[in-house]
């Protein structure tokens, strides 16, 4: 129990390594109909997929170091779906020859006892949030426009308050560890989405103050 | 007599086979044309080659209205034999396109009629053809001629309306706003703005006024993600005794990180409300 469990143990072995392969952005509210119909025009055709989903985010600290952080998310809109629970290594994006922000990945289903389980294991949740919006696929890549709202009574997911006048836009790959190409792939798609958003890599260390 | 008649039908035949043998070499060289010159081929060529057909099929229209060739409706063909097998003479005088002359070509090959459902359809669209005066038809001219020339103007000249409309959409209406791409991704990330009742920065452990909810272990907005965290250690002396002056919470929604697990442990159950709200 004295050092950090899993932080510091790479995470390999088969389907385990992924990493996640991920561009940023925002569209304001009143373009939103316009990114959503360059989507639909842009991505697999498929039916139109909209979620809502609340995330719970819980850290287990040790005696030094890091705290250790796992996203738990489960679906509002289908209570009876598996909640998600998702860890993400630390960011790599000091390499500039990749055009995306590069992150280890782990996505596992979960019962619906996961948050009584992870407090009994010492996690406490830091914060939480409701995402609800719209996915797209292309390919491998997937494309989630979402309406972040704070949530203003613990617990409870009715009563939420929007956070910004913008939805997020995430344009995101899970593919095996030392796949770059996935990353040109993305660029290019992103540069189609432009002027209407523009998806970075973002630094997400930076928009902490 | 008969055999005069006999004559000129059968001269009449051979001249009317010659014509359309005419129609289908030029119909043959205007395919091949189009299927294998179609890069150098130029749009008066290709209404050169339209003329031409149209010519000879001219040619075949006269050969058959004139006075002296028979006529060819008194004729009758009957199929004396069917049969499903293949005929190889037949085959070859119809250069492989009909092979056998069976039940299921027949009928195609012998009408001299429409189906009766497109003779129909054809009569419905002469009917309306005559029921449309010359006024009407020459005002739907004008205004379909009038459509196509709008239509051509804008096709001409796309691009000053365009550059016209994003050059709108740039100056007036921005789609995005980088600060609340950057509180978003914040969000997502570290849960920045989430959580009211925490300090946006590090706070100095155990600072007096800030009030109870301040106390605590980090938050994961106070973690430094990428580097290691120096005050933690120090931090953790604090959480416990000021957790127990907060009884009465519930264990399941603290968002406070103490220091070491064990602490974490004890403390769970009287440790404080995560949110000041």
């Amino acid at each position: 129990m004295e050092a950090p469990p899993v932080t510091v143990m790479p995470v390999t072995g088969g389907t385990i390594n992924m990493m996640e392969y991920l561009l940023q952005g925002s569209v304001l509210d009143q373009a939103l109909e316009s990114l959503l119909h360059r989507l639909r025009g842009l991505c697999d055709n498929m039916e139109p997929e909209t979620f809502t989903d609340h995330e719970l985010v819980y850290l287990l600290k040790g005696q030094q170091g890091n705290p250790f952080i796992l996203r738990a998310r489960r679906s509002l809109s289908h209570p009876t779906s598996p909640w998600h629970l998702r860890y993400l290594g630390q960011p790599e994006v000091g390499d500039k020859s990749r055009h995306a922000l590069v992150r280890n990945c782990v996505d596992v289903a979960a019962s619906h006892s996961l948050p009584e389980f992870l407090n009994e294991m010492g996690f406490r949740m830091d914060h939480e949030f409701v995402a609800n919006g719209h996915i797209f696929r292309k390919g491998a890549m997937k494309v989630v426009v979402s309406k972040l709202s704070r949530i203003l009574v613990p617990g409870n997911t009715e009563n939420t308050e929007r956070l910004s006048l913008s939805f997020l836009v995430e344009l995101s790959v899970s593919a095996p560890a030392g796949q770059d190409t996935v990353s040109e792939d993305m660029r290019s798609f992103a540069e189609q989405l432009k002027p209407l958003v523009h998806l970075e890599k973002i630094d997400p260390s930076k928009q902490r103050h | 007599m008969q055999q005069r008649e006999e004559k000129q039908l059968e001269a009449a035949v051979e001249s009317l086979i010659s014509r359309v043998a005419h129609v289908k070499n030029a119909l043959h060289s205007f395919i091949y044309k189009l299927e294998n010159e179609y890069e150098r081929l130029t749009w008066p060529s290709v209404l050169d080659n339209f003329a031409l057909l149209s010519g000879q099929l001219n040619t075949i229209n006269k050969l058959l209205k004139n006075e002296k060739t028979p006529s060819f409706r008194n004729q009758v063909i009957i199929p004396l034999l069917l049969s499903p097998d293949r005929d190889e003479d037949l085959a070859k005088l119809t250069e492989q396109r009909v092979p056998v002359f069976s039940h299921e070509i027949v009928p195609d090959y012998l009408r001299t009629k429409p189906d009766p459902e497109v003779e129909e359809q054809e009569k419905q669209l002469s009917a309306e053809a005559a029921r449309i005066g010359p006024e009407v038809a020459q005002k739907q001219i004008q205004t379909l001629n009038k459509l196509c020339s709008n239509l051509l103007e804008k096709l001409n000249n796309p691009r000053d309306d365009r550059d016209a409309e994003s050059a709108a959409i740039r100056q007036n209406k921005p789609s995005f706003n980088p600060a609340d791409t950057n509180a978003l991704v914040g969000a997502v990330a570290f849960g920045k703005g989430l959580s009211k009742c925490r300090p946006p920065g590090p706070v100095a452990p155990g600072h007096p006024g800030q009030g109870p909810m301040m106390s605590g272990g980090p938050t994961l907005q106070q973690v430094t993600i990428g580097g290691g965290s120096s005050q933690q250690a120090g931090m953790g002396g604090h959480v416990a005794p000021q957790q127990q002056g907060q009884p009465g919470r519930r264990p399941g929604e603290l968002g406070k990180m103490p220091s070491s697990i064990k602490t974490n442990i004890k403390s769970a159950s009287g440790s404080m409300h995560p949110y000041n709200r």
